[in-house]
């Protein structure tokens, strides 16, 4: 062999053993990139040459990882701690015996469902508010989740509400809001708002529901309701004390379709109260928040604060959209309001 | 200083690597020449490239360490290319993107401030993700977390091995049933323990009572009573007396074991009420709230609530009973169903009062002297009391009294009051609004405008057609102008039948 | 021939050099790893009979006069230097006789200097820390001993003995120059930080034991909150742009979590806060300027799980808290997957987590209560220090021999207190 020869094959060599090393450092160094705690050397040396048919395009498998990462940062720092997870089965044992079959029907997995947000404004001035939360928590507390009950009240010294609902077991939000008012109506137009104006800050993605305290529901009711695309209306009963009259309102449907509506009537012209109660509508809540999704310009925030006289006017115009419910011809009632002059304030 | 040094040997040698990964692999094959001196060579290259292995992931595990530490540049959602960080001083100047506008910002700027720390301070990205809601499996996969732990929550700290709870209520079918019968049952669904339901109904068996606590899902003892509910409160509460008393002979009969109480549809429980029973060794009592309402808007300040229950002295020792005191209401009380007037209780409410059902069997372990024989019990008492022939033997429950976990509301439509059976509108409602024309008032007076309302030619409506004004916050202070069309539809009456 | 060579040369220096960085940082990472198996062995240990502390006495102007002027300095998270300066008076392991002292303790209060908001600013510290050990050194033989490797030194502020609150300052400046010889008491933790010097024990912040006893409800009520957090998203005041504020993580934590329902996370703090963790199943624990807050000590308390976002954070007491165990720890780049995260940590692990955290063990070792009790922070202090000993027979100097530098540092921090 020539010398030059020689020299040239040396060169090759050379270059050769530079390319392996190369390569071996980059596959070393992007193992080290693998999220590994504890990373044993050999552990991550399996995971390179696993990889290393990616090793040609280092730039992507860079994003490769990258891409990886989150899930993989994940199972290192929280399996670790689980790692000791041969966790005392004592307890899922003998709740298993201790809980009927009751429990075990509800618990199958969860399919998922819309969000539902209960509104319950409630006021210091009614006596019975206390009693009537309890009862509308036992009933909220049935409905399968995924639910958040928004209970908005007025500043108070007594934390008789948070104690009641901290008790209830249900997601809840207790806002509590410091203005003050002498009129009932318009605090709890205050109070509906305050709840609307959390909704669309946190951007909430549900169906809105205004329960008040002296709401009684069939549990199939927030089936129903979980139904709802924009809008939804549904009859309900008014039954008061001492009365031979039950009152019924809300819409007259031709299967899902809004067709009429049946109201009880006005006394009087100046009587401002709202003709549909609050009570017998829910709505998607992303209307608050995301108006051109329902193909309108303007957002809460730039017609006024107040929110709900903005959702009434937008069931206004989108009565196509809305939906009667129960589908069939909205005549089920699953909804029942009681009229009892001493929680008149709530009851409304 | 050496680090940045080294970080930019690093980048020298990454970019110089990455040449030589994408050179041909190839190169390899042609090593043939077989000798000692050959071996040798390739277990020393095979060491060496072991060595730049090993050398690359303890470099690439301090990079990452100062790199990302940190954390700062590449994130998950990068679409810039992955920018090593050298040593920069000068800040460079941030983008200004305001939180919202972008979904992706990651800034690059960083500096590491002192050579001998490798903290890296300055502005890091706020990573923001691209899709904008939560999954919704993964929601319900924490809703089944919150009831793991709530379950466990009630093991570990919960009522230890409940005893079954039979619930004795008397009902019978009218307006308010559905109403209240719901909510007594809401109750019952929610317990974590064996329940045993009886519903006496006034009248027999129906239908209407069935399909309402078929929907418990608990276990239920449907009995029929044939006898109807009369119509004044007195005769009520003596009828209720005898539904209850047949339940308990069931109890009797059967020898149900467990904790007996009587709730009836027209109370509402505080869950913990559930609980504090639990603790009844023989028989006990608890207060009871009483709603007392009259159905006529009064004016009245708001008293405190009167409770009917359990009276102890300072050392917890049972010595008589709070009774509500009916003097405020002489003459005033109502005495049939449908009267506009208060509703009074009994002198003690049965709902205040849980037994043991061992009580009423015939023959029992260590059954108390105190008791009398069910049998002998007639029908015509007054409260559960009489069962006892020392009433002093009671056990104050819910700290002796004082804790209100039950309350008591007589509330009913007239006796005349019908309702849709089965609250199913059949035939349907008449339409007092025709559609296009939703109910809602468009605007309360401050409303600036209301706008796109189709207007039903059937209506005389006096509303101007206005013209569209862009919304503004200017509180307008027109007048109501805009009548609403549903006031000059005919009066009807909406109630069915 | 001379290419190989050459390179050999190259690599085997290369490999020496990356290789020892590299045991720099093994040795750093490796005293948070746990002393002994579980929780309460090392934590109900009782450090009484295992050393004897001194406690210099210095003149009221250095703790006593500084607390009379402002009392507030009682409440705030900083609080622990006081309280542990009280308890050492009283404690048994306090000994008169300075010559038979393992540990020599300096009672100076140096962030104790409140704005009217009630905000500490270090500025006057160094010097005042300056000022104390120079009037112990020369008043006492035990400084000079050893320089101060036998004396420990309380200082609870956000970076620690480097007394600035802006980060970038603290690293400029760095520990201290007196206290680098000696073992710090500390609440900043974070890995590879200047702040940090191997050996410092790490204690929890100063959170009110008795307030947050009065606020305690049944341990029954339900968890009904899956994450709970209150606190600041953006620190608008200090960080307009956004980014610097812990490192843009509690950003990141709004904008990605204001709108899924499972998060309660608000900036207003509700009077029922206390209780409200007490219902929730995890608490976030963000880093904000620095890696640490009380919510830690918190959710400890209230047996939520501690969500930590913070990289690097060392943890109070980490040799003696599985923090592991009872948290979970989350990457700052993997805040937008905290959903993900949260939610796929298997039920049994959620419970597992919460039977730790109900330990009284871990819950008293947060806490400095007043008086003391056994195995509170003051306690794990001590432990701390007496698992330090006996000091190495190399911290001794030899008479006359001199390490620290007493005019390094700033020329501001050498001006007379």
């Amino acid at each position: 062999m020539g010398s030059l020869e020689r020299s040239k094959k040396k060169v090759q060599l050379w270059k050769k053993a530079i390319v392996h090393f190369g390569l071996c450092f980059v596959m070393g160094f992007f193992t080290g990139f693998a999220p590994a705690g504890k990373a044993s050397f050999f552990s991550s040396h399996v995971v390179a040459s696993s990889k290393s048919q990616s090793l040609p395009q280092p730039v992507e498998m860079l994003h490769q990882q990258a891409a990886s990462t989150p899930h993989a940062g994940y199972l290192n720092r929280s399996l670790i701690a689980e790692s000791p997870m041969s966790t005392p089965s004592r307890s899922t044992e003998s709740e298993r015996a201790k809980f009927s079959e009751k429990e075990e029907e509800t618990e199958p997995k969860f399919p998922p469902r819309r969000l539902a947000v209960i509104v319950t404004p409630i006021s210091a001035k009614d006596p019975y508010q206390g009693v009537f939360l309890r009862r509308l928590a036992n009933t909220i507390r049935l409905v399968p989740p995924p639910l958040l009950w928004i209970v908005v009240e007025g500043q108070s010294e007594s934390d008789e509400v948070s104690e009641i609902l901290r008790k209830t077991g249900i997601m809840y939000r207790h806002l509590v809001f410091r203005e003050n008012f002498t009129d009932p109506e318009a605090e709890l137009d205050h109070q509906r708002n305050v709840a609307l104006r959390h909704i669309e800050q946190h951007r909430l993605s549900g169906i809105v529901h205004f329960a008040g305290l002296s709401n009684f529901y069939d549990l199939g009711f927030f089936d129903e309701l979980r139904q709802i695309e924009v809008f939804g209306t549904w009859p309900m009963a008014l039954l008061s004390a001492n009365k031979n009259k039950v009152i019924i309102e809300g819409p007259v449907c031709d299967s899902s379709q809004v067709i009429g509506w049946h109201l009880k009537i006005m006394n009087n012209e100046t009587d401002t109260k709202p003709p549909i109660h609050i009570s017998s509508f829910g709505f998607n809540s992303s209307i608050l928040w995301d108006p051109e999704r329902w193909g309108r310009p303007s957002s809460v925030q730039q017609t006024s604060q107040n929110s709900i006289k903005f959702v009434k006017q937008v069931a206004l115009e989108d009565e196509t959209k809305l939906k009667g419910i129960p589908p069939e011809d909205c005549s089920k009632i699953m909804l029942w309001r009681l009229n009892l002059s001493i929680s008149k304030s709530t009851s409304y | 200083m050496k680090f940045s040094l080294l970080q930019q040997s690093y980048m020298n040698r990454r970019s110089g690597s990455f040449r030589g990964a994408s050179a041909p692999l190839d190169s390899s094959t042609d090593n043939t020449i077989k000798s000692p001196a050959a071996i040798f060579w390739l277990v020393l290259h095979g060491l060496c490239c072991l060595i730049s292995l090993l050398l690359g992931f303890r470099f690439s595990r301090l990079v990452f360490f100062f790199l990302f530490s940190t954390s700062t540049t590449t994130t998950l959602y990068v679409t810039a290319p992955f920018r090593p960080l050298t040593e920069t001083t000068a800040i460079s100047s941030p983008l200004t993107n305001s939180v919202n506008d972008l979904p992706v910002r990651i800034p690059v700027i960083n500096k590491t401030v002192s050579s001998s720390s490798r903290v890296v301070v300055g502005r890091h990205g706020i990573r923001i993700r691209p899709w904008p809601h939560p999954n919704p499996s993964e929601v319900m996969k924490a809703h089944q977390i919150i009831e793991t732990v709530q379950r466990e929550q009630r093991v570990q700290f919960g009522v230890k091995s409940p005893r079954t709870l039979i619930v004795v209520t008397p009902t019978y079918v009218r307006t308010f049933q559905t109403l209240h019968l719901t909510g007594v049952m809401h109750s019952l669904m929610l317990l974590p323990y064996d329940v045993v339901w009886i519903v006496v109904e006034a009248g027999g068996v129906t239908n209407e009572t069935a399909s309402i606590i078929a929907k418990s899902g608990v276990k239920t003892r449907h009995i029929g009573f044939n006898q109807k509910m009369p119509n004044s409160w007195e005769g009520r509460h003596r009828l209720e007396t005898k539904m209850r008393l047949r339940a308990l002979r069931v109890v009797r009969e059967e020898k149900m074991d467990g904790i007996v109480m009587f709730a009836d549809d027209s109370n509402m429980h505080s869950m913990e009420l559930f609980d504090e029973i639990q603790n009844v060794k023989w028989f006990g009592a608890v207060s009871v709230g009483i709603i007392a309402h009259s159905g006529v808007e009064e004016n009245l300040p708001n008293p405190a609530m009167p409770v009917q229950g359990p009276a102890c002295n300072a050392s917890n020792k049972l010595v008589g009973w709070h009774t509500f005191n009916s003097l405020p209401y002489e003459g005033k009380s109502a005495v049939y169903i449908d009267d506009r007037a208060t509703v009074l209780p009994r002198k003690l409410e049965w709902a205040g009062f849980v037994l043991n059902s061992r009580l009423l069997w015939k023959e029992a372990e260590d059954k108390p002297e105190w008791v009398k024989d069910f049998d002998l019990v007639g029908e015509n008492i007054e409260s559960p009391l009489a069962l006892l022939k020392d009433p002093f033997m009671v056990e104050p429950l819910g700290s002796c009294g004082r804790q209100v976990l039950l309350w008591w509301l007589r509330v009913e439509a007239r006796a005349d009051s019908k309702f849709p059976p089965g609250w199913i509108i059949d035939p349907p409602l008449e339409i007092t609004v025709p559609s296009k024309r939703t109910p809602w008032p468009d605007a309360p007076p401050e409303l600036p405008s209301s706008e796109k309302i189709t207007i039903n030619q059937e209506q005389t409506v006096k509303r101007s057609s206005k013209t569209r004004s862009p919304r503004s916050k200017r509180r307008s202070k027109r007048k109501h102008e805009a009548k609403l069309v549903e006031t000059q539809v005919s009066a009807r009456r909406s109630e069915q039948n | 021939m001379e290419i190989r060579k050459w390179v050999f040369v190259g690599v085997i220096w290369y490999a020496g050099f990356v290789l020892s960085i590299g045991a720099v940082e093994l040795g750093r990472s490796q005293h948070t790893e746990r002393i002994s198996g579980s929780a309460g062995d090392v934590l109900e240990d009782d450090p009484v009979g295992r050393l004897k502390v001194f406690v210099y006495e210095l003149p009221s102007k250095y703790n006593k006069k500084i607390l009379q002027k402002d009392p507030r300095c009682l409440t705030h998270m900083f609080a622990a230097e006081i309280f542990m300066h009280r308890f050492l008076l009283s404690s048994p392991v306090r000994t008169l006789n300075p010559a038979e002292a393992d540990w020599f303790y300096t009672p100076v209060y140096t962030t104790c200097d409140l704005t009217p908001n009630g905000l500490p600013l270090p500025f006057k510290s160094p010097r005042m820390m300056r000022s104390a050990i120079q009037l112990i050194s020369s008043n006492w033989p035990y400084w000079n001993r050893t320089e101060g490797a036998d004396h420990f030194f309380v200082v609870p502020h956000d970076f620690g003995a480097c007394f600035h609150y802006q980060e970038e300052k603290a690293i400029e400046r760095g520990i201290l120059p007196l206290l680098q010889r000696a073992t710090l008491v500390q609440t900043f933790g974070q890995r590879n930080h200047v702040c940090l010097k191997d050996g410092s024990i790490t204690v929890p912040p100063y959170a009110p034991p008795q307030k947050m006893q009065t606020h305690l409800i049944p341990e029954k009520t339900p968890r009904s909150i899956f994450v709970y957090f209150r606190g600041l998203f953006y620190d608008v005041g200090n960080d307009p742009e956004g980014g610097y504020y812990a490192r843009g993580a509690r950003a990141a934590v709004w904008e990605n979590f204001k709108d899924n329902p499972l998060f309660d996370i608000s900036t207003e703090h509700p009077a029922t806060y206390y209780e409200d963790m007490q219902r929730a199943v995890f608490c976030l624990c963000p880093l904000g300027w620095a890696p640490w807050s009380p919510r830690l000590v918190e959710a400890v308390i209230f047996g939520c799980i501690p969500v930590i976002i913070a990289d690097d954070i060392v943890l109070p007491f980490a040799d003696a808290i599985p923090w592991e165990e009872i948290g979970v720890f989350v990457d700052e780049k993997d805040v937008p997957n905290l959903d993900t995260i949260l939610t796929s940590i298997p039920p049994e692990v959620i419970l597992r987590k919460q039977r730790l955290l109900a330990n009284p063990s871990m819950k008293q070792a947060m806490l400095f209560p007043q008086p003391a009790q056994a195995g509170d922070a003051f306690h794990q202090v001590l432990n701390g220090l007496a698992r330090k000993l006996p000091h190495d027979r190399s911290v001794y100097l030899k008479s006359g021999e001199k390490l620290l530098n007493w005019t390094a540092g700033p020329v501001g921090d050498l001006k007379p207190w």
